[in-house]
């Protein structure tokens, strides 16, 4: 297994989807011009716009390689040099999401550092009034990396199933699209304002696809990390128990799709 | 101990609407430790899948393999086959060096044992002065022989080549045409499938023709060309020194040479006349 | 080994961890505090190059949200539930106007920000400088011209630009019926029927039903005032004074049923005669301040 992490890792950084995703960051260099656009909280704008650059950043890599890892070995055809070794099919796709995920981890730690230099940066052209709160900043970018490696396993998932590689593409756009909304919509179904209108039909169905889906809200720490308020830590707790459990979900599934797979 | 095993191998798949497709029908074979098998077979005969099953590529739909008593369903049973599959792709990020080396992990050789094994394979294939460079950019030979390396590199007692001459230019086939023959100086298994009979007729021991699924006939090479045997091309210098061109029944030989010996001729050259490995193999997949 | 027992064991255990933990990982999530649960939105300089050719489903998305949200919110509300957090209108003021700038057009976040913006937030001329920009774009829709005559004559007292607003309504409308809008309702008597006529089109208008909730809960209780109103009136001109108050006028039988407020309110009278409710005829706010006292 650590083989294969190896390779996958060697495999990122030589793949050029990699290279073309990561020259975003360059966009890094603008936060802080861009940050003074705000008149009265330019910290916080840095902070803002350095955390949505480093999601989308992860998000792009996560779907992207996430979803193009397994279908490329297949697709290329080295699944049948590898999987012919003596490695099990199982190893070989938990070294290739571990693979990933420390790479996700890796860049999460790169762009972060980055990042606190722009926000330094711009905190020190203009002194916010709340001061940053670095160590909040940090869970912040902790948590948005889960979030990836998490949509990671959605992706493996996809890929053990799909011939191509539109599922596991836009299949994890669309998890990930879902993911940010099924708390709310879960709500609203069951609130009484639209125990009326819903039709009986319909909430089941949400209900359904709410415990399925991932529900990736509850790592999104954006808010308390640019304005510098406390996070529910046992919340956060339950949020990190709850990645572990639904990862397992989602790598034994991967597993036992992956071995009834036929490499013909 | 065989050293491959297969008891009644079938495979079906499920084809477009609901077609089923038999790839393979009740196969057994058993080859042995310091054999050379061949595998004989038009195209899309089942040689491939028989291959793939004993890998574990795919599941056989019904029947067992043991390779050197292990049973091919778990990833242990790999451990000793070195596989070279159909026309083989790897990761061509990778220099081939590196390839070698991450194959040489998975078979959980120590660190130095890969560096040299990696550096005698690479020797021995002639890819040393392109070790360095991605496989992305290596010809269709080349990839081949990075194939025929990974094959050798943790010195398994089974080899499992598919169409190994596949790809090569002549050099490269006499190649490892002198590998396989030296695999079996040193007593080692191999199995390899091809569509080519004149591959089967330098090198193997055995030789199994696979048709539609099903295993028709396994045979000894020394067997086959004895029995193709018809007659004997034979050139005789009579009394009066006039050369003679003749055509002798394979049953005919031992009569004809007392007669010319007592017609005082000289025989010169006995050329037994036969139908080759392709005659044998027609013959057989027609039937 | 490997093969069938550790995915097969990953699967078992993450099943059963995520069952434990899906009912507290769901109510964590519900009780989230609300400024999370609006979240955080990038600034709409930011928004409008990303959403490069998809401005319009930008612009939807984020009405949505703000509907959401708030949808959910009353629905607690109306459910007898208490609210700890004030909706917070501002951040549905600026989602909505970043809305209306990715697609002007979007006649939801229109309709619905002159929905809150007004009576729960008091952002009357908030409310007016979004319609006018929205009368830019959507020059055939006589709705918010509509509006901003109705913020005008009952909120701010500018009747003369009430007539003026009124007027382009009738005109996109073909109704001569909102030109004399302004003329019949500009009296303070008149003030409740414009308000229950606003709120009837505003209600007709309106297709998500839990917005359309909304609406009818204060038509609802317009009507209760203008019940209320008119026995005011009948007991003014047979007593010549003013009742003492909304119970005395159901006493007398001037009001067959006693008001009912759907905000949980109860209606009184002002020294001059005008017709109010304890709940100020808000919601959210109104539970919240009852919680704030209960505190």
């Amino acid at each position: 297994m650590i083989a294969v992490i190896g390779i996958t890792l060697k495999g990122v950084f030589r793949d050029r989807v990699f290279q073309g995703i990561i020259a975003f960051a360059v966009l890094f260099l603008f936060i802080p011009s861009a940050s003074t656009l705000s008149m009265r909280q330019v910290t916080e704008l840095s902070i803002t716009l350095s955390l949505s650059l480093i999601s989308f950043i992860l998000l792009l890599l996560s779907v992207f390689l996430g979803a193009t890892s397994l279908w490329k070995d297949m697709e290329r055809r080295y699944t049948f040099s590898v999987l012919s070794l003596p490695i099990s099919r199982c190893s070989y796709l938990l070294g290739r999401f571990f693979g990933l995920a420390l790479f996700l981890i890796l860049s999460s730690t790169i762009l972060g550092s980055v990042a606190c230099l722009v926000i330094k940066v711009a905190a020190g052209l203009h002194p916010p009034d709340r001061p940053v709160v670095w160590s909040w900043l940090a869970l912040a970018i902790v948590f948005a990396t889960l979030k990836y490696i998490l949509l990671v396993g959605v992706a493996l998932l996809l890929s053990t199933v799909s011939t191509s590689f539109f599922l596991p593409i836009f299949g994890t756009i669309c998890a990930f699209l879902a993911s940010g909304i099924t708390q709310q919509v879960y709500e609203y179904v069951n609130s009484p304002i639209a125990a009326e209108v819903v039709s009986p039909l319909l909430k089941p169905i949400v209900a359904v696809l709410y415990y399925l889906l991932p529900n990736l809200a509850g790592f999104d720490l954006k808010v308390n990390a640019i304005y510098g308020i406390a996070p529910n830590f046992a919340g956060l707790g339950i949020t990190a128990v709850y990645f572990v459990a639904y990862t397992a979900i989602l790598l034994g599934l991967s597993s036992l799709s992956f071995n009834r797979r036929e490499m013909k | 101990m065989s050293a491959i095993e297969i008891t009644e191998l079938s495979k079906t798949f499920k084809g477009k609407r609901g077609a089923v497709v038999e790839a393979l029908n009740g196969v057994s074979l058993t080859v042995g430790q310091g054999e050379v098998f061949g595998f004989l077979g038009p195209n899309g005969a089942g040689k491939s899948t028989t291959i793939k099953c004993l890998v574990g590529l795919i599941q056989p739909s019904s029947g067992n393999a043991t390779i050197m008593g292990k049973a091919i369903s778990a990833a242990d049973a790999r451990k000793t086959v070195g596989y070279l599959p159909e026309n083989p792709a790897y990761y061509d990020y990778l220099s081939a060096e590196e390839y070698l080396h991450f194959v040489g992990r998975v078979f959980q050789m120590p660190e130095a044992l890969i560096a040299q094994r990696t550096e005698e394979m690479l020797k021995l294939l002639e890819l040393w002065d392109a070790r360095k460079r991605q496989i992305r950019g290596f010809s269709k030979g080349m990839v081949q022989r990075v194939g025929v390396a990974q094959t050798l590199i943790h010195d398994p007692d089974v080899y499992i080549l598919d169409e190994p001459m596949s790809g090569l230019d002549p050099i490269g086939r006499a190649l490892v045409k002198d590998i396989i023959l030296d695999l079996k100086k040193r007593g080692k298994c191999v199995f390899f499938s091809t569509h080519i009979t004149d591959d089967v007729e330098k090198v193997c021991d055995r030789v199994g023709v696979i048709n539609k699924g099903r295993l028709l006939v396994v045979e000894s090479v020394e067997n086959i060309l004895q029995r193709g045997v018809e007659g004997y091309a034979v050139r005789v210098i009579n009394k009066d020194g006039q050369g003679e061109n003749l055509f002798v029944e394979k049953i005919n030989l031992q009569s004809f040479i007392q007669q010319s010996i007592q017609h005082q001729q000289s025989i010169e050259k006995i050329e037994p006349r036969r139908k080759d490995m392709e005659a044998f193999f027609l013959e057989i997949v027609a039937q | 080994m490997m093969r069938v027992s550790v995915p097969v064991a990953l699967l078992v255990t993450g099943l059963l961890a995520y069952c434990l933990l899906i009912g507290p990982f769901t109510a964590y999530m519900r009780n989230k505090p609300i400024e999370e649960k609006l979240g955080f939105v990038p600034s709409i300089k930011l928004i409008k190059p990303l959403s490069a050719d998809q401005k319009e489903i930008a612009g939807a998305s984020l009405v949505i949200k703000v509907v959401m949200y708030y949808g959910g919110l009353m629905g607690k509300a109306m459910d007898g539930r208490v609210i700890t957090e004030r909706p917070d209108l501002m951040g549905m003021s600026r989602l909505l106007h970043g809305a209306v700038q990715l697609d002007p057009y979007n006649m939801d976040a229109y309709y619905f920000a002159q929905g809150f913006l007004t009576w729960d937030a008091g952002q009357h001329k908030v409310a007016n400088e979004l319609l006018e920009y929205g009368m830019k774009y959507r020059t055939w829709d006589w709705y918010l011209p509509f509006f901003a005559g109705f913020n005008y004559a009952y909120f701010l007292k500018d009747y003369a630009k009430a007539a003026e607003y009124y007027k382009r309504a009738g005109d996109l409308s073909g109704e001569s019926l909102h030109k004399s809008l302004a003329g019949r309702y500009m009296q303070e008597s008149g003030q409740t029927e414009l308000a229950i006529f606003y709120l009837t089109g505003m209600d007709k208008n309106e297709k998500s039903p839990a917005m359309k909730k909304i609406y009818q809960t204060r038509l609802k209780a317009f009507r209760e005032v203008r019940r209320i109103e008119v026995a005011r009136d009948q007991f003014k001109l047979t007593h010549g004074t003013l009742p003492a108050s909304v119970e005395q006028l159901v006493k007398i039988g001037l009001l067959t049923s006693p008001p009912v407020d759907p905000y949980g309110g109860s209606f009184y009278l002002e020294a001059d005669g005008k017709v109010r409710s304890t709940s100020k005829f808000a919601f959210a706010v109104m539970k919240g301040e009852k919680n704030n006292v209960g505190n």
